[in-house]
């Protein structure tokens, strides 16, 4: 049981969002911030200063 | 040897047999449902209060958010608790022709009261956070729910020691702890505005939506028409990034009857419940209205469609019901691509060149805009 409970804690869900760059397709992941929502329009691109959208934000589990 | 195989207490007359063997068996015997039910008793009321920490712990979330939001504190846990009680009778339906047209109207007064009294409570929200926090409470008010009606079949089973409600609670219980621990990760993507798994649908439509104009065609429903080797698109989806789930029914009817729009073909894109193991994020084709919810939307859906003569085709991206009502997984929000190709597959198959076809994003647009 013990080991049930203590697998339960190492695994943890984070939340990412992801932002795609329209021109070059570079793609950024990072925590997922308030304020963030899908389709949003984010900052310039860091390679080509091109316009961002945020494009997915989903969870993932993270072995701790 | 056959010495040691004799049932006590029958060889001999021992009292000592007597009591190791007769007496258990016969407590067993007569009493043996008895204590069944009460390890039975033990085993819900143990669920009972992890229900109960659940119930609480959620009143306390929406309070934390509605206060957050608000500034105020003034009699707001007072208010809450009267939204966490709200009921809604559903019509009769002893004469069931014509009950849709009731349900609906039912909810959509409930509705309409809860939204005025959210913003009469707090008059800062925005429109997302209106909606945000009408779902919160929603939920909240569900694990409410869930946590008085086991309560009551508890202590039914209690009082009149009937084994038919204590073993029927016992069965549904695991059912419930799982969905009510799935209520209490949907209140935290809520608060935060994160997409869930059920907007998948949404999140399909909204991407085919962007950098296209965007008009409102039913209740918190956008709609924009795009175009693809020559068939017209017609793109619906509920309005994000608040959470709401739009009226896709009658965005349809409202385009066919008001706006002369003749549409050829209907495309629905929703999230499914998946059976225990099948693959989260697997996609499957299908036909039909593929819409969940109360039922309304999909009879309208089904009414339009049948009264034209549209076909109807479901693509569906399958989930827990966990994942459906917590932050949308990894695996479920890669599929947006795959989907659309699949959609735009299923446009140039289904529909001839200057068809129209009406491409319904269905679920909750909680984090997604358009
Ligand atoms: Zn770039």
């Amino acid at each position: 049981m013990s080991a049930i409970t203590g697998m339960k804690k190492s695994s943890k869900s984070v939340v990412y969002t992801i932002e795609e760059c329209a021109s070059c397709g570079l793609k950024t992941k990072r925590d997922f911030q308030s304020g963030d929502y899908v389709y949003k329009e984010g900052g310039g691109c860091t390679k080509c200063k091109g316009k961002t959208m945020i494009n997915m934000i989903y969870s993932e589990k993270v072995e701790k | 040897m056959l010495e040691s195989l004799q049932i006590p207490g029958l060889g001999d007359s021992s009292l000592l047999g007597l009591l190791i063997f007769w007496i258990p068996f016969i407590i067993i015997m007569l009493y043996g449902q008895r204590i069944q039910m009460y390890i039975s008793l033990g085993e819900i009321s143990r669920s009972l209060n992890k229900l109960k920490l659940m119930k609480e712990k959620s009143r306390e979330e929406v309070i934390d958010f509605v206060s957050k939001i608000s500034q105020s504190k003034e009699n707001l846990s007072e208010k809450i608790d009267q939204f966490l009680e709200y009921f809604t009778i559903q019509p009769v339906n002893l004469d069931p022709a014509g009950i849709v047209k009731k349900i609906e109207h039912i909810v959509n007064v409930k509705d309409d009261r809860m939204r005025a009294e959210i913003k009469q409570l707090v008059s800062s929200a925005t429109d997302v956070q209106t909606s945000n926090i009408e779902n919160v409470i929603e939920v909240a008010s569900a694990l409410n729910y869930y946590y008085k009606a086991v309560r009551h079949f508890y202590l039914l089973g209690k009082k009149t020691m009937s084994y038919i409600w204590i073993v029927q609670l016992q069965m549904i219980l695991p059912t419930i702890l799982e969905e009510s621990n799935a209520l209490m990760k949907a209140i935290s993507a809520f608060k935060q505005s994160q997409p869930i798994g059920d907007g998948i649908g949404a999140m399909v439509v909204g991407k085919m939506m962007i950098g296209k104009e965007k008009k409102t065609v039913a209740k918190e429903t956008a709609m924009s028409e795009s175009e693809y080797k020559g068939r017209g698109l017609y793109l619906i989806k509920a309005e994000g990034p608040g959470g709401n789930v739009g009226q896709p029914g009658n965005a349809i009817a409202r385009m066919i009857d008001e706006m002369g729009i003749k549409i050829d073909v209907i495309i629905m894109i929703d999230a499914a419940l998946k059976l225990e193991g099948e693959k989260t994020g697997e996609i499957a084709e299908g036909v039909g209205a593929a819409i969940g919810g109360i039922g309304v939307e999909r009879f309208k859906i089904e009414e339009v469609a049948s009264k034209y003569n549209i076909p109807l085709y479901a693509i569906v991206i399958k989930q827990s019901i966990i994942d459906a009502v917590s932050a949308m997984k990894k695996e479920i929000a890669e599929t947006t691509d795959k989907v659309i190709e699949i959609v735009k597959r299923a446009v140039e198959e289904k529909a001839k060149e200057g068809d129209k076809v009406a491409v319904v994003g269905v679920g909750n647009s909680v984090g997604i805009s358009q």
